[in-house]
C-alpha cells in the first residue's frame, strides 16, 4: 500500500493519539499531581506530556529505606536507571522522535503518598506548629524548579556527559563518590532507554507499509543508534537530544522545563538551511512531534545578553506548531520593544484563533530591571528565561525552589485578626490589625526562610537533582548536588498568595467599621465565627465595597502597602544561612487548597472558600480589563519574579485584526504600568457553562488554569467550578 | 476645573468599538431621540432612574420595608418598583446590600469624569486610543461636554463624539475645536420613516453633518441596520449617494440590530418595542456593504 502521508495528517494524527491518551489519563486518574508538600492527597495538575504506561506493566523499586523510601543518591540513581531499562518503548511511527514516558519516578519512590517526598530521618517537626499556623506551603522536600543549559548535552552528547562525570569522580575521589554513582546511573539508563528505541525503530521500519513512515523509522533508528553516544549535528538530532534530556528530567521528577528553545536551536537551525537538508515545514513538524512529549514553558523571543532581538523563525514554527496541534501548551513571548513586531502579533492571532491560553506574555523589560535589584548585572538578568508557571532561571546556574514556597496572606490576617479581637482589650483599630498583621508576616517570612535552609540543607541526601545535575555548571565539577550548593546563584522564590482576600477584608473592616461605623468589631467577630449565618445583609455590605481591583479604592490601597510590605520583609533578610529570596505573588492551583481551612473573612468569603487567586482580584470588582492590569500592575513585587494577571476575556475582544491590534496594546501599556506577566484565557462563557453540566461533551476544551493551560473535563469539581465562578461574577 | 456637572449613566473602559484604539466610552443620560430598537433604553431619561438587577436579588425584603413612599412590592415572585410611586429618594437603594437595587444615571463633576478617564491613559497611548462621549446624546449636556472635552484636549486625549446629530448648530460650533473625531448616526434619508421611527425629522441631522464636514471634521458615519426599518438596498443606496457629497468621512460602519438591550427593558420595567426582531442575516449585511463600498467608501460592519 504506497501512500503519501502529508506532515499535517502526522500532526492530526498525533493529536487525536494525545486526545486518548488524555481521556485514558483521565479515566484512571493519572492526570492529578499527587504530592506536594501539602496535605492534599490529588491535585489538578499541568497536563504533561506523560502517556498512560500498558496496564499489565509492572515496576517495583528496591527502597533503601525502612519507611520503604528510596533516599539519597546511590539508591535514586540506580531505582531511576532500572526504571529506565524497563520502561516500555514507545514509537508512534508519525512522530518523527522516539521516545515517550509513562511515569513520575518522584511520586513513585514516595513511601507516604499525597505527601513530598521526605525522609523522616531528617526531622522538620520544630518548624511544623509555625508553618502550619501561618499556612505556609514550605516547599521541602519538592522537586526543585530550576532548570538546565541545554547546550552543556548538546555539545558532549551522553557519552562526553559519561566521560566527565567518570574524570570529575576520579579526581575528586573519595568525596562525592555516591553523587557521582548515582550520576552515572542516570547515564548509563538513558542511554539504555535511547538504545532500545533505535532497535525497535529498526524492527518496526521492516514491517511498517506506508513509505512515507517507514523512511521516518529508518532514520528515526539511525538517529537514535547515534545519539545514545554522539552529540546531535543536526535540527532534527537536537530535537530529539532535547527530547530525551527533557522526558528524563520530567520522569525523574517532573523538572526541567524547556527554555528559551529559539535560541538554543538556532544554531543547528542555519546550519542545516546553509546545507539545505532542512526546510521550515519539517523544521516545524519536529517541533510539533517535541511538543507533543514535552508541552510546557518554552520561551520565545527573547534578547541576547547586549539587548538584541533573538526572535528568529523557531519562534514563528514554534508558534505554528503548536497552533497545527490545538493541544494544551505554554509557550511564553517575550516582549520588548526591539523586538521583530510580528511575532507578537501572530501569538495574538493564535491566542484568540485557538483559545487554549497559549501563548502568555512576560515584561522583558520589567523582570529584568527587577532581577537587577538583587545585585547581578543586566547582561546577567538578560540570560535569565521564563521557564516555568510563574518563574525565571539562568539556565544552568541558578537554583530558585521558584512557584514551591508559599505564604498565604489569609492565613496570616486570619491569625491576626484573631489575635487582636481576642485581646481583651476593647479598643480595636484597623491601625492595630495592620501592625499585628506586618509582625506575623515578618514570622511567617522567617518560617518560610528556615524551611528553605532545612531543604537545601538535606534534600540532596534523600531526592538529589541527578538529571538536571547534568547539565548544569558546577554540580559533576563539584561533586555537589545543585539543591545543596554546586551553583554559582541561588535566589530562593518565596510567593505571597491571597492578596484581594487580605486587602478586601482590612478596606471593608476599615470602612464599614471605622469611618461608616455600620457595623462593631463585635458584630465583625460575631458574623466571621458564625460565618455569615443568618447575616447574608452584612455580609454583602462588607463584599460590596469598592474592592481590590477596582482603581483608587481602599481596597487597592491596602492591595500595594501589603505587597510592599511584603517585598520589604522578604528582602529584608536573606534566609538565616544567607541565601538570597525573591519575593512574588502567585498562588498557582493552591487557591481552593489554601481556603479549605480558613475561617470566613471579612471581605464576605464564606468559611473554607477558595482564596483569592494569586494577585487578581477577585472576579467582579474591576470593571474591565485595564482595570485589572492597573491593579495587578501596581502590586508588583520588582526582583524579577513575577506576580501575574490572570485574565478571562471574551473571545470578540480579539475576533478580528483590528481588535487584536488593541489587545496587543493593552499587553504593552500593561507592562508599561510595572506588569511582569500576563496569562489569557479566552472564554466562550456558554461552551464552559455547558461544559460544566456535561464535561465528557467537551473533551478537547481547554482552559488556563493558571501558569498552565489543561483540559477542562480532566479539572477535578472544585475548579470547574472556580472557573465557572469567574465567568458568572464577572459578567 | 468647572463645576458644571452632568448625568452620566455608564462608563465602559477597555471600550474597542467606538472609535480608534482602546478608548473609555462614556455615556451621557438623556436622548431627544426615541427610537424604538434603542439597545440602551437607560439612557432615554434625562433624569435619573431606579432598577432593579434581577439575578441579584436575594428578596431580603429590606427595600419594601424602608420605602416611605409604599413603591416596592413583590409580584409574581419579583421585587419591582412602582413607578406611580416612587418619588426616587433613593431609600431603597442605599438598603440594598446587594447592589440589585441600583440607580442608573449619576452626576458627575467635569474633574471626576476627567480624572476617571484619564486613569487609562496608559492604554490610549498605546493603541492611539481615547474617549468617546456617547449616550444618550451628550449634545443635550452641551455644557457639561464642552468642559469635558476641553480638559481631555488640555490632558491631550483624543476625543471623540458619539452623536445622533439632532441637535442645534451652535451647540456643534462650540464643541467643533475640542472633538477630533465625530462617530455620526444616519438612520434613513426618508424623512417620514425618520419622524415615526426616531420622534424627530431628520432634516437638521443631515444639515449639521454637512456643516461640520465644511468645518473640516473627521467623521466615521454609523448606520444601525434594522429589520423592516432601514435594511433596504433602497435605503443603504440613498445613504450611500448622499454621504458621496460630504468629504471627511473616513469610515461608514453598519451595525447589525441586536437583542443585548433586552434585559434593561425587563430590568426599568419597561417594554420592548423591538423584541421581536432578529438580527439581520450575514449575507445580507454583506449585499448592503457592498453598495458602500462600490462607492469607495471605507466599510466596517458589525
Ligand atoms: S433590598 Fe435589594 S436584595 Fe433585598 S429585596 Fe430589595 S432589591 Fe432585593
Ligand atoms: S427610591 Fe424611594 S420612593 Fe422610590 S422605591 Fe426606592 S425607597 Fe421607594
Amino acid at each position: 500500500m504506497e501512500k503519501h502521508i502529508s506532515y499535517i495528517e502526522r500532526i492530526n494524527n498525533l493529536s487525536r493519539t494525545k486526545a486518548e491518551h488524555t481521556g485514558i489519563k483521565i479515566k484512571r486518574g493519572l492526570n492529578k499531581k499527587s504530592s506536594t508538600s501539602t496535605d492534599l492527597a490529588a491535585l489538578d495538575a499541568d497536563d504533561k506530556g506523560i502517556i498512560p504506561p500498558p496496564e499489565d506493566f509492572e515496576f517495583k523499586l528496591e527502597p533503601n529505606h525502612p519507611s520503604g523510601g528510596v533516599f539519597g543518591p546511590v539508591a535514586c540513581g540506580s531505582n531511576y536507571r532500572k526504571l529506565l531499562e524497563n520502561h516500555p518503548v514507545y514509537i508512534d511511527p508519525n512522530s518523527s522522535l522516539a521516545g515517550g514516558y509513562m511515569f513520575n519516578f518522584w511520586e513513585m519512590s514516595n513511601p507516604v503518598k499525597g505527601k513530598s517526598v521526605w525522609n523522616p530521618d531528617f526531622d522538620f517537626s520544630f518548624l511544623k506548629e509555625d508553618q502550619e499556623k501561618y499556612g505556609i506551603i514550605h516547599g521541602i522536600g519538592d522537586p526543585q524548579h530550576f532548570y538546565q543549559d541545554i547546550n552543556i548535552g548538546f555539545k558532549l552528547g551522553w557519552k562526553g556527559i559519561l566521560e566527565k562525570i567518570r574524570y570529575y569522580k576520579k579526581n575528586n575521589y573519595p568525596s562525592g563518590k555516591d553523587f557521582y554513582k548515582g550520576l552515572e546511573d542516570i547515564v548509563l539508563g538513558i542511554q539504555n532507554w535511547i538504545h532500545r528505541h533505535a532497535v525497535a525503530a529498526e524492527d518496526y521500519s521492516k514491517v511498517e507499509e506506508n513509505p512515507v513512515l517507514r523512511e521516518n523509522l529508518i532514520e528515526m533508528a539511525r538517529i537514535n543508534r547515534k545519539l545514545v553516544t554522539e552529540p546531535p549535528e543536526t535540527f532534527h538530532e537536537a530535537v530529539q537530544w532535547f527530547a530525551w534530556f527533557i522526558m528524563s528530567s520530567l520522569m525523574y521528577n517532573g523538572n526541567g522545563t524547556g527554555g528559551a528553545i529559539d535560541v538554543f536551536l538556532k544554531p543547528f537551525y542555519d546550519n542545516d538551511k546553509l546545507k539545505g537538508i532542512l526546510t521550515d515545514e519539517e523544521a516545524m513538524f519536529h517541533l510539533a512531534c517535541l511538543l507533543i512529549k514535552d508541552n510546557e514553558y518554552y520561551q520565545i523571543g527573547g534578547t541576547d545578553i547586549n539587548g538584541n532581538d533573538m526572535t528568529n523563525p523557531i519562534s514563528f514554527l514554534l508558534l505554528e506548531a503548536a497552533h497545527l496541534l490545538k493541544i494544551p501548551t505554554s509557550i511564553y513571548l517575550r516582549v520588548h520593544e526591539k523586538q521583530d513586531p510580528k511575532l507578537l502579533e501572530k501569538a495574538v492571532e493564535i491566542l484568540f484563533e485557538d483559545r487554549n491560553g497559549s501563548p502568555n506574555f512576560v515584561s522583558d523589560e520589567n523582570l529584568n530591571s527587577g532581577f537587577i535589584k538583587n545585585g547581578y548585572t543586566i547582561e546577567l538578568a538578560r540570560q535569565r528565561e521564563k521557564c516555568g508557571c510563574h518563574w525565571c532561571n539562568i539556565p544552568g546556574r541558578e537554583f530558585t525552589h521558584s512557584d514551591l514556597v508559599k505564604i498565604n496572606f489569609v492565613s496570616v490576617f486570619d491569625v491576626t485578626l484573631k489575635e487582636v479581637l481576642n485581646s481583651g482589650n476593647a479598643n480595636h483599630s484597623v491601625n492595630n490589625v495592620w501592625d499585628r498583621f506586618v509582625y506575623h508576616l515578618g514570622k511567617a517570612v522567617e518560617v518560610a526562610a528556615k524551611g528553605i535552609d532545612f531543604h537545601i540543607e538535606y534534600m540532596h541526601e534523600i531526592f538529589p537533582e541527578l538529571v538536571l545535575d547534568l547539565l548544569c555548571y558546577g554540580s559533576i565539577e563539584r561533586g555537589i548536588d545543585a539543591s545543596h550548593g554546586s551553583l554559582e546563584f541561588y535566589n530562593l522564590g518565596v510567593d505571597g498568595a491571597g492578596l484581594a482576600t487580605v486587602a478586601d477584608s482590612f478596606a471593608a473592616i476599615e470602612q464599614k467599621v471605622e469611618i461608616e461605623k455600620c457595623l462593631s468589631w463585635q458584630e465583625i467577630e460575631s458574623v466571621l465565627k458564625n460565618n455569615y449565618k443568618d447575616a447574608e445583609n452584612i455580609r454583602l455590605m462588607l463584599k460590596n465595597i469598592d474592592r481590590y481591583g477596582s482603581g483608587g479604592s481602599r481596597a487597592d490601597e491596602y492591595g500595594v502597602r501589603i505587597s510592599s510590605i511584603f517585598t520589604e520583609i522578604v528582602k529584608e533578610k536573606s534566609t538565616p544561612k544567607g541565601f538570597n529570596m525573591i519575593p512574588g505573588i502567585f498562588s498557582w492551583a493552591l487557591d481552593t487548597l489554601m481556603g479549605k481551612y480558613i475561617g470566613a473573612t471579612p471581605n464576605g468569603r464564606f468559611a473554607n472558600e477558595p482564596i483569592s487567586h494569586g494577585a487578581n482580584p477577585d472576579p467582579g470588582s474591576s470593571d474591565s480589563i485595564t482595570a485589572l492590569a492597573i491593579a495587578v500592575a501596581s502590586i508588583q513585587s520588582g526582583y524579577g519574579n513575577s506576580c501575574p494577571l490572570q485574565l478571562d476575556i471574551d473571545p470578540i475582544l480579539g475576533n478580528e485584526k483590528e481588535s487584536q491590534g488593541k489587545f496587543i496594546a493593552f499587553i504593552k501599556a500593561f507592562f508599561d504600568l510595572g506588569g511582569t506577566l500576563l496569562n489569557v484565557n479566552i472564554l466562550d462563557k456558554k461552551k464552559i457553562l455547558d461544559a460544566n453540566e456535561n464535561p465528557s461533551k467537551y473533551p478537547d476544551l481547554i482552559v488556563r488554569v493558571t501558569g498552565f493551560s489543561t483540559y477542562f473535563a480532566g479539572l477535578s469539581k472544585e475548579w470547574r467550578q472556580l472557573i465557572v465562578n469567574r465567568i458568572i461574577e464577572s459578567s | 476645573m468647572s463645576q458644571v456637572s452632568g448625568n452620566i449613566f455608564s462608563i465602559q473602559r477597555y471600550s474597542i468599538h467606538d472609535g480608534p484604539g482602546i478608548r473609555t466610552t462614556v455615556f451621557f443620560k438623556g436622548c431627544p431621540l426615541h427610537c424604538f430598537w434603542c439597545h440602551n433604553p437607560e439612557s432615554q431619561k434625562s433624569e435619573q432612574e431606579i432598577q432593579v438587577v434581577d439575578f441579584r436579588c436575594i428578596e431580603c425584603g429590606l427595600c419594601i420595608k424602608n420605602c416611605p413612599n409604599d413603591a416596592r412590592k413583590i409580584v409574581d415572585d419579583k421585587i419591582l418598583i412602582l413607578k406611580d410611586k416612587c418619588k426616587l429618594c433613593m431609600k431603597c437603594v442605599s438598603v440594598c446590600m446587594s447592589k440589585a437595587t441600583e440607580v442608573v444615571g449619576r452626576e458627575y463633576t467635569v474633574e471626576e469624569l476627567i480624572k476617571k478617564i484619564i486613569t487609562d491613559v496608559p492604554f490610549y497611548k498605546r493603541s492611539r486610543g481615547g474617549v468617546t462621549f456617547s449616550g444618550g446624546e451628550p449634545l443635550i449636556q452641551i455644557e457639561f461636554l464642552l468642559e469635558c472635552l476641553k480638559e481631555c484636549k488640555k490632558n491631550n486625549i483624543h476625543t471623540a463624539l458619539d452623536t445622533s446629530g439632532y441637535g442645534t448648530w451652535s451647540k456643534f460650533e462650540k464643541i467643533l475645536n475640542f472633538t477630533d473625531l465625530f462617530l455620526y448616526d444616519i438612520k434613513t434619508l426618508d424623512n417620514k420613516k425618520h419622524k415615526k421611527a426616531t420622534g424627530v425629522s431628520n432634516k437638521i441631522i443631515l444639515e449639521n453633518l454637512n456643516r461640520i464636514s465644511e468645518r473640516n471634521a473627521k467623521i466615521h458615519i454609523r448606520i444601525p441596520l434594522i429589520p423592516n426599518f432601514n435594511d433596504t438596498s433602497k435605503d443603504m443606496e440613498e445613504i450611500a449617494n448622499y454621504l458621496k457629497k460630504i468629504k471627511g468621512i473616513e469610515l461608514v460602519e453598519l451595525l447589525n440590530f441586536h437583542q443585548l438591550g433586552y434585559g434593561k427593558y425587563k430590568n426599568l420595567q419597561r417594554q420592548y418595542l423591538a423584541e421581536n426582531l432578529k438580527p439581520i442575516k450575514d449575507e445580507r449585511i454583506k449585499e448592503l456593504s457592498e453598495i458602500f463600498i462600490k462607492n469607495k467608501f471605507n466599510i466596517k460592519t458589525r
